[in-house]
């Protein structure tokens, strides 16, 4: 290699890195102004809005997140919520995949049907059948209760369409050699597809995960009581004061953003492992 | 040897029936339950003069909800809006979501940051992003710093949000960039999907990186690629949020979108009766798009 | 698929006669529920206090109370829809004033005659009791009150040589008018500040801040009676007040997006700003600012200024309505509704209130000011069931029309006239629809 590709190589590495660092920046940059303005006193969230210095807290402060600390019961929140959000989860990954599994591989009647009923529901928006969902929920005597959070949340069009759209590229000759070696349709699936499938599960989960912990509406109409709070409706309940204070919204905000933030990073790992172990497909 | 091979194969055919059955119960059950069962009852609810305070004085009107509303220029406007909206977004975040997994599908040192970092618009509240888009956004330069900017420029300010003919592209503009890092996840469980042999014996040939994209990375993808696109498509029918905290919907109509219509007719007007005949054609509007989006993604893949 | 369809009907229909109701003991205490919006600390302190405080001293009727989380009042209108529904209301529930009378034409709330007399409501501010009044009868009492007043900053309005001692010293009898107040905009605009601050949100702060200009200029919004909006809202004296107001806009005295906190962060020099802007400036403001009565039509001098807040009602579903009305008597007596306005800093609805310790401030200065409104110039936003489908239809007619001025930098009457046309046309749509007779 001689000096000057030598040269180019770290200057190509050198532009990757300032690329992508200013691409992030832009990108971060709500979540800065988020954690900045969670630092600031009341006034000066909105003040400077015309300068790039308000992304930066100049007196910082932890007051805001001492005020969201006492206000909310924030253990009892996290519990309610992932508690919610870890059931949701289970059932999501297994239900979804397993429907998914069917409609890739396998050969049945009515195949046809359920993949189209699968993608015409992706297209129902939350805000056209919340009233009826909500109804039911009522007539099953599951208002209040975590059923309601959960049930209706488990079977998801887009995450099984995923899940159908990656399986259907498993080459069908691994599937074939495990059912030669005796392993029953059942058996191939959680023995063989699963444990070559972590990147998919993991992009679902995250993706799930996220939605969920950002669902407001829902948890609202079905849930009443501040035991029962969810972490939407703790960071919506400081939106009830007149007037508005951003302040302790912010903190409020960039507290239930943490364990999004951990969630995500901690994922990561699949998709490195997925990296590693790819090929499987070819 | 034959004999017994084919007879071991039908018996697995039928296993395979039978697991099917067992493998896509669970989730046709809930979604007939919880999504076809209220899809239902908003249609039967369409056919009535319904307040929503008032379930108990429901009155049957037959299709009376449905002429009024081909007749009615805000639906076709919302229609119109929605339809933009989309067209104009999809490949604006596609394209741009692309990018960011090719920038971030190989492992180097601080990969995850810059994942997490691209990702992040999606872990931060969409009200923050929009309560601080709309100020970015703002027409007064001395209060909105995109504006600010464009006036130390020597240009003229533009009032983003508060003109019909900018408002629209400025809730584009700030939801390809916000919803980007969701597909961006996608393509790059895509991407690993790809033999890295491919590309190793690519770079033997001398092949560019440009062409080694377009003749491996594309093909390669063209499943992903097409499932991202119906789903950001549908989820692109389906926007609601930014409109509603950014605009109202406004100016003269020019961001009202047909969730947001069904939102602010059967929730904020109490018009139930009719939002729900907004919805159903919306589904019948949507179901046909992705039918035929659906046609085109599983026939040849 | 249509076996599917009816199979899943039979599971729910099964699963929801196994969910059957406790039958209610006959010497148990009544119990009630309140639902409220979540507020501040010293509010839900407050609730917590009086609660403890009300089942001590009443063993057979016992209290809960439930913080609604909501985002915004239309969630929280959608929380109480679907109960409604489902039939899953509680005994008790908050309500913003103009929505009172929505609920009570559904038949979603019950009278409250029975348990507050004229001589009880002689006690409240008439502002109260008519914004809670529906159809002769009272729907809801609350405990607090709300207004809108002219907010100026001392330090800036003199730098631009306006005679702020003149502001200063202006009294309920004499306000300043309308074009006092676009001169005072027009000289105080400049590069770094706007004149004047006159949209409070897009959403009910519209109609809620400007309805005083409409009264003032001799129409409101909608006929006393709550049936008529045609030769009210889109009348000529509506049209030149929209214009009046559009005017701001188009020449620059006002923002047609105004941000959060203008007036506290220096960018504009005045404001139209509900009374809770007098706490949030006392705190925070580092400069020098005062408050004055709402501005009046120039030719008229009729004075007006907004008000309502939230009150509590009784539900439909409540089965012991004599239970709730007792309870809501010992709420707002006068004691209880002092010290809850004075934790949650708002104006009390109860004029012997105001004699109370903790209702001190309100003596003199900025908060007597506010008081003052309330007792001789306040007045309810229009008592009529069709008041949401008016209110966002009226904030999107202005939001046209402010940013129409705002693009074109001119008032065009008649595309005012006929964005009010259209709002006239969706109430009139929806009182026909639903509520005529």
């Amino acid at each position: 290699m001689t000096k000057s590709m030598q040269f180019s190589a770290k200057f190509g590495k050198f532009m990757f890195y300032f690329g992508n660092i200013i691409i992030g920046i832009i990108f971060v940059s709500p979540l800065i102004w988020m954690i900045s303005a969670s630092l600031k006193p009341e006034a000066e969230i909105f003040a400077n809005m015309d300068s790039l210095t308000t992304f930066l807290p100049v007196q910082a402060s932890l007051n805001n997140y001492a005020e969201v600390f006492s206000r909310l019961n924030l253990p009892q929140v996290f519990k309610n919520t992932l508690l919610y959000i870890a059931l949701i989860l289970i059932f999501d990954l297994l239900v979804n995949s397993m429907c998914g599994y069917a409609l890739a591989k396998f050969e049945f009647r009515g195949k046809g049907a359920i993949l189209n009923l699968v993608v015409a529901l992706m297209v129902l928006p939350m805000e056209a059948i919340m009233l009826p969902l909500y109804i039911e929920m009522s007539q099953l005597g599951w208002v209040n209760t975590l059923a309601a959070l959960v049930v209706p949340f488990i079977a998801k069009c887009f995450s099984i369409y995923m899940f159908r759209q990656f399986f259907y590229d498993i080459p069908d000759d691994l599937i074939e050699a495990a059912a030669i070696d005796g392993c029953s349709p059942a058996g191939t699936f959680f023995k063989i597809v699963v444990p070559i499938s972590k990147t998919v599960y993991a992009t679902v989960f995250i993706l799930d995960f996220v939605a969920h912990w950002n669902d407001f509406m829902w948890p609202f109409l079905v849930m009443t009581g501040e035991d029962k709070r969810t972490i939407q409706l703790a960071v919506q309940s400081f939106f009830g004061t007149n007037p508005v204070h951003y302040s302790a919204i912010m903190a409020a905000l960039v507290v239930s953003a943490i364990p999004m933030i951990i969630m995500f990073i901690f994922m990561q790992k699949y998709y490195v492992e997925g990296i590693a172990s790819s090929g499987i497909k070819g | 040897m034959a004999k017994m091979k084919a007879k071991k194969l039908t018996g697995r055919k039928r296993d395979e029936r039978i697991a099917a059955y067992f493998f896509v119960a669970p989730a046709v059950i809930l979604l007939i339950a919880f999504l076809v069962v209220p899809m239902i009852y908003t249609v039967y609810f369409s056919g009535f003069k319904y307040q929503i305070m008032r379930p108990d004085a429901m009155k049957f009107i037959g299709i009376e909800n449905y002429i009024e509303l081909f007749q009615d220029k805000n639906f076709w406007q919302a229609l119109k809006n929605t339809v933009y909206f989309t067209v104009i977004v999809v490949p604006v975040q596609c394209a741009l979501a692309l990018g960011l997994a090719l920038l971030v599908s190989k492992k180097f040192r601080g990969v995850a940051v810059f994942r997490t970092m691209y990702f992040s618009p999606q872990l931060t509240s969409m009200v923050v992003i929009s309560v601080l888009w709309s100020v970015l956004y703002n027409a007064n330069p001395n209060t909105g710093l995109f504006n600010s900017i464009l006036t130390s420029l020597g240009l003229d300010p533009i009032s983003f949000l508060n003109d019909e003919h900018t408002a629209m592209n400025s809730i584009i503009f700030m939801s390809a960039w916000q919803g980007a890092g969701y597909q961006m996840m996608i393509f790059l469980a895509g991407l690993q999907g790809i033999p890295r042999d491919q590309y190793e014996a690519a770079s033997v040939d001398g092949a560019t990186k440009f062409k080694q994209f377009l003749y491996i990375t594309l093909p390669g993808l063209k499943g992903t690629i097409k499932y991202v696109i119906m789903i950001t498509m549908i989820q692109a029918m389906k926007l609601f949020t930014q409109p509603y905290i950014m605009t109202q919907g406004g100016p003269k109509n020019s961001t009202k979108t047909l969730v947001y219509y069904i939102y602010s007719e059967g929730f904020q007007r109490g018009n139930f009766g009719y939002a729900c005949s907004i919805a159903a054609v919306f589904f019948v509007i949507v179901v046909c798009m992705s039918m035929a989006m659906k046609k085109i993604t599983t026939s040849t893949d | 698929m249509k076996k599917a369809i009816s199979m899943a009907m039979a599971v729910t229909v099964a699963l929801s006669t196994a969910a059957t109701t406790v039958p209610v003991m006959a010497d148990d205490p009544v119990e009630l529920t309140i639902w409220s919006p979540t507020d501040t600390e010293a509010i839900e302190a407050w609730w917590e206090e009086k609660i403890a405080e009300w089942n001590e001293a009443n063993p057979d009727i016992q209290v809960s109370r439930e913080a609604i989380d909501r985002s915004d009042s239309y969630a929280y209108d959608n929380k109480i829809a679907t109960a409604v529904t489902s039939n899953d209301l509680p005994d008790i529930f908050y309500v913003d004033g103009p929505q009172v009378s929505y609920y009570a034409a559904n038949g979603i709330t019950v009278p409250l005659d029975d348990y507050f007399s004229e001589e009880d409501l002689s006690d409240f501010v008439d502002s109260a009791v008519a914004q809670n009044t529906y159809d002769g009868s009272l729907y809801a009492i609350g405990a607090t009150e709300s207004s809108v007043a002219f907010y100026y900053n001392k330090d800036y309005l003199k730098e631009c040589g306006v005679d702020v001692d003149d502001l200063d010293s202006r009294t309920v009898d004499n306000p300043i008018t309308w074009s006092e107040f676009a001169e005072i905009a027009e000289k105080c605009t400049t590069d770094d500040y706007v004149g004047a601050h006159i949209i409070m949100d897009h959403g009910e702060g519209l109609p809620y801040a400007l309805e005083p200009m409409y009264l003032s200029a001799g129409k409101d919004y909608i006929s006393e009676d709550g049936t008529t909006a045609d030769g009210y809202v889109n009348s000529e004296e509506a049209v030149e007040t929209t214009a009046y107001l559009a005017d701001m806009i188009a020449k620059g005295w006002a923002n047609v997006e105004p941000i959060t906190d203008e007036f506290l962060n220096g960018a504009c020099a005045t404001m139209l700003g509900g009374s809770w802007e007098i706490a949030t400036l006392t705190a925070n403001a580092d400069f020098d600012w005062g408050v004055t009565y709402y501005p009046v039509n120039d030719d008229t001098k009729e004075a007006v200024s907004p008000c309502g807040d939230w009150a509590a009602a009784i539900s439909k579903d409540c089965e012991n309505v004599d239970a709730a009305g007792q309870f809501l008597q010992w709420l707002m007596n006068t004691e209880n509704v002092a010290t809850y306005a004075a934790a949650i800093a708002k104006p009390a609805t109860r004029v012997s209130a105001y004699d109370e310790d903790v209702m001190a401030d309100y003596q003199e200065g900025n908060l007597a000011l506010i008081k003052a409104q309330l007792e001789n110039t306040a007045v309810p936003r229009p008592r009529t069931p069709s008041y949401a489908v008016f209110s966002s239809a009226y904030a999107e007619a202005m939001t046209n029309i402010f940013s129409d001025a705002a693009s074109t930098g001119e008032v065009d009457n008649d595309y005012i006239q006929s964005e009010l046309d259209t709002v006239s046309d969706t109430f009139t749509d929806d009182y026909e629809t639903y509520y005529a007779e």
